[in-house]
């Protein structure tokens, strides 16, 4: 794997990952070999259960290790991850766009910087301060992770759009397109990359939140891991950490894959 | 310059490169990159390796400063033994250019000048007018330039900066990689023309790689022509190249002599120099008239200390004159210098109004006169020469 | 009580603990800059150690914070141990990766002029690679210490020091008085510390950059 160019990490720090479409061993095309590293991570998932099914647990630990309520966990687990990430898009891309318009073009550093110190905000704090403000539940954690995750993804709709070569925007509307057209079929496309990259980071970005979801009872396989720490149950805690990963791997695997097939043939 | 080991016309004979049977060969190739290669390069002289990519050229090169280490054969390098010498102490004692200069952005240019002397352990005051000895030798004001960066400076003058580098600790001998490849035409032009300036001045053993053709006849005072696996095809004066071509390939490189480039690339130095008399201010008139014998149109050029031609004295100048030659006579027009072109040598006899312009070499000093007779004289050998050699081809 | 109110009340405590995360991130960014700059400087000359460096940075850069938490608990403990661990690993990926990207994309005919002027290996890499590699270094310093500040509050988790004691005080007083203020000054004390030394990145990214490379 190659590592994605440092100026990626410069423009936006803080954001839990800033790997590039090249940084994953998932080829295009019909070659087996992309499926070799979702196929080890699910392959590690069922070896870890299975070792720890069977590595004589006591009745506390077995129950928080069944395996329905772990896959009702991981569910809860992916659901808020998608949730959560569908609606930072939904409200991070339209928002990118319009304050990328002309129109707006001048309040974009305010955003740009905005986004800065949102972004030093801590997850944990965020989470937290609206169970505080909201009481707790799957819908605060919602809440919660789109409030954290909302401004790095504007930042980057905002700065794919912003590094579209100008001459070409240019060229668009010199050509008789109409605004719409030029962002349809000009900047969106070219913008593609960077922004189906924001979106791999939200979907990651999203996972290591919702793991802390659990601690506002948000459930998911942080669950595991708080009850692993409580009952002082080192399988559960264990179990809880490995998913969590493995999930996270998992998820990036799926951005990767998406970004290639969704991005613009030819850049 | 603080430590020039030789004077300007007298070069350090031992300066020169010898390079014996070279070889390097890459693991996992058929054929050498340089296959045993000899060349001799003299001292104080530009040599330029000419070839098209491929050609090995700048392998050959980077053997001297031994970048690249030959897998077999000896190289001398001013008359020391290159291989035996701790590569990195090696290069700190010959300059290095290369495209697009490679100085370093961080630093300023001064820094990047004196970085040599640095490395050599000079002390801070002696570097910093050396530095400035240097920026102001390749036309770059220091005042103005010194604590530049880099980037704050267009393509030419950042391969100025770069020449001056190379030049810091005064290396007798200097390795060119291609440095103007990257210019415009017109900086390129004036770059070279720099070039042959302080080569006229300092007087290094240069070894210059390009691959192109022109830039080889202006520049070099010899031209190796490189084949695959640095085969030497010729080695010899632009007027040789051009006028006897070795062999087909040679030819084909050098795309045949036509009388332009007969004349942009023949050098003055290549035309048989008139002798005349030379006197000194303090020499007796009577012996100098005496000297300068009964032709009409014969005259004596008086000399400076240097050596450098300053007035032309007359029979007729001379005719009552007693005791010292002093300041008799009149101006000398403006020299031409050894180094010419034929082309510029026509255009300057052309527009002057006497028969015979002195000719100066290395330093500014008196080497002969040259005649438009002269001059014209030889251009219709080269030519008739030149079109026998077509002739007998085709 | 009001906000201001819980602040002054709490000033000693507060100030305590926001030295006390300052303190953690700094000695755990300064770790992780040594640790990460040799690691870069191992690999960067091999493409595949590279690769391997980067992609493994890369990868570990997906792992959740509390599950690398969780998982240190059972060979460390609770308290500062696994904390500071956690910590330097996560700050090490950023500043890694950034020193291989940084050394391996210093121009290399720069490389090659320093050593046609004689330049030897130890000289070459203090004073043209590391210089040149420094301005991206120096963002992946800054990125590890925006990352090491947000989990260092979930370090409280695992009873480590920091602001994060007042996240997680907050937590558990869910619904009682100063639940809010706790959480508040807990995260806006984050948010003002990773202010504080991005402010102090910028001004040393200034007077370490010189102006020839500046951006």
């Amino acid at each position: 794997m190659t590592g994605p160019p440092a100026e990626d990490t410069a423009r936006e720090p803080g954001v839990a990952t800033g790997r590039s479409r090249e940084s994953l061993h998932t080829p295009t095309g019909r070659s087996w070999r992309a499926l070799i590293q979702p196929a080890v991570i699910v392959a590690a998932g069922a070896a870890w259960l299975a070792y720890v099914e069977n590595s004589g647990l006591d009745s506390i630990a077995r129950r928080s290790l069944a395996l329905d309520y772990v896959a009702r966990k991981t569910w809860q687990h992916v659901e808020l991850t998608l949730v959560s990430t569908l609606v930072v898009l939904a409200v991070a891309l339209p928002l990118g766009v319009l304050l990328s318009r002309r129109r707006f073009r001048r309040a974009t550093p305010l955003v740009l910087a905005v986004a800065n110190i949102g972004q030093s905000a801590p997850a944990i704090g965020v989470v937290v301060l609206l169970a505080v403000l909201w009481g707790i539940g799957f819908w605060t954690a919602i809440v919660a992770l789109v409030a954290y995750g909302i401004l790095p993804a504007l930042r980057n709709t905002m700065v794919g759009l912003q590094q579209v070569d100008p001459s070409l925007t240019d060229a668009a509307r010199g050509i008789g397109m109409s605004a719409p057209a030029v962002l349809r079929r000009v900047e969106l496309p070219l913008a593609a990359p960077v922004i189906l990259a924001g979106i791999r980071t939200t979907l990651v970005l999203m996972v290591g939140t919702a793991s802390i979801a659990s601690f506002i009872s948000g459930g998911g396989l942080g669950d595991l891991v708080t009850t692993g720490v409580a009952t002082q149950r080192t399988p559960v805690l264990l179990t809880g950490c490995v998913l969590i990963a493995l999930l996270a791997l998992l998820i990036d695997w799926i951005g990767g894959v998406a970004s290639r097939v969704l991005g613009p043939k030819g850049l | 310059m603080p430590d020039a080991p030789d004077a300007p016309d007298a070069p350090d004979p031992r300066a020169g490169i010898e390079l014996t049977d070279v070889t390097k060969r890459y693991p996992g190739q058929r054929t050498a990159a340089v296959d045993r290669v000899t060349l001799h390069i003299p001292a104080g002289e530009i040599v330029v390796l000419l070839g098209p990519s491929g050609s090995g050229k700048t392998t050959l090169m980077r053997l001297v400063n031994r970048l690249i280490e030959p897998t077999s054969g000896t190289i001398t390098v001013a008359g020391r033994d290159a291989l035996s010498l701790n590569p990195t102490e090696l290069r700190r004692h010959i300059g290095y250019v290369i495209q697009d200069a490679g100085l370093f952005p961080h630093m300023t240019v001064a820094t990047n000048v004196g970085l040599v002397p640095q490395m050599l352990k000079w002390d801070r005051k002696r570097i910093a007018a050396r530095v400035d000895e240097l920026l102001e030798l390749v036309d770059l004001p220091p005042d103005r330039y010194r604590a530049r960066y880099p980037r704050e400076l267009s393509g030419g003058q950042q391969q100025r900066v770069g020449v001056a580098r190379a030049l810091a600790a005064d290396p007798p001998v200097m390795l060119m990689d291609e440095p103007f490849g990257a210019l415009d035409p017109i900086t390129r032009e004036h770059l070279q023309d720099s070039l042959l300036g302080l080569q006229d001045e300092l007087g290094k053993t240069i070894v210059f790689v390009t691959h192109d053709i022109d830039e080889a006849l202006k520049l070099g005072d010899r031209i190796a022509i490189l084949d695959k696996g640095s085969r030497v095809a010729q080695y010899g004066t632009p007027q040789e190249i051009l006028l006897s071509p070795a062999d087909e390939y040679v030819e084909q490189f050098v795309g045949g002599a036509q009388s332009m480039r007969l004349l942009r690339f023949s050098r003055v130095a290549d035309v048989p120099l008139g002798e005349t008399p030379t006197a000194r201010p303090g020499d007796d008139a009577a012996a100098v008239r005496d000297r300068i014998g009964d032709a009409d149109d014969a005259f004596a050029v008086v000399l400076d200390d240097a050596g450098r031609p300053v007035r032309a004295v007359t029979r007729d100048d001379l005719r009552d004159a007693a005791g010292p030659l002093g300041e008799r006579g009149a101006p000398v027009p403006e020299p031409l210098h050894a180094r010419d072109t034929l082309q510029r040598a026509l255009e300057a006899l052309i527009q002057t109004d006497h028969d015979r312009v002195p000719v100066v070499g290395r330093g500014g000093a008196f080497t002969g006169t040259v005649s438009l007779a002269t001059v014209q004289d030889a251009v219709r050998d080269m030519r008739r020469a030149a079109e026998r050699r077509t002739a007998g081809t085709a | 009580m009001n906000f201001w109110e819980y602040l002054r009340s709490r000033e000693e405590l507060l100030t305590f603990e926001t030295w006390q995360h300052a303190s953690m991130v700094f000695q755990c960014v300064v770790a992780a800059l040594v640790i990460g700059v040799a690691i870069g400087l191992l690999v960067y000359r091999s493409p595949r150690l590279s690769a391997v460096a980067t992609g493994a940075a890369g990868a570990a850069f997906t792992i959740p914070s509390l599950a690398l938490l969780g998982l240190l608990i059972t060979p460390l403990g609770l308290g500062v141990a696994p904390s500071v661990v956690a910590l330097t690993l996560y700050s090490l990926l950023p500043i890694v990766r950034n020193t291989v990207v940084g050394l391996t994309g210093v121009d290399r005919t720069l490389v090659d002029a320093a050593r046609g002027i004689g330049m030897g290996r130890a000289r070459i890499l203090l004073r043209v690679e590391l210089p040149l590699a420094w301005p991206v270094i120096l963002t992946g310093v800054r990125v590890a210490t925006q990352l090491a500040m947000g989990i260092g509050a979930i370090a409280a988790y695992v009873s480590g020091p920091g602001l994060g004691e007042q996240i997680f005080s907050g937590l558990g007083r869910l619904g009682g008085a100063n639940s809010v203020n706790m959480t508040l000054a807990g995260t806006l004390g984050v948010i003002v510390l990773a202010l504080l030394f991005d402010a102090c990145f910028v001004l040393i990214g200034r007077l370490t950059t010189p102006r020839g490379i500046r951006a």
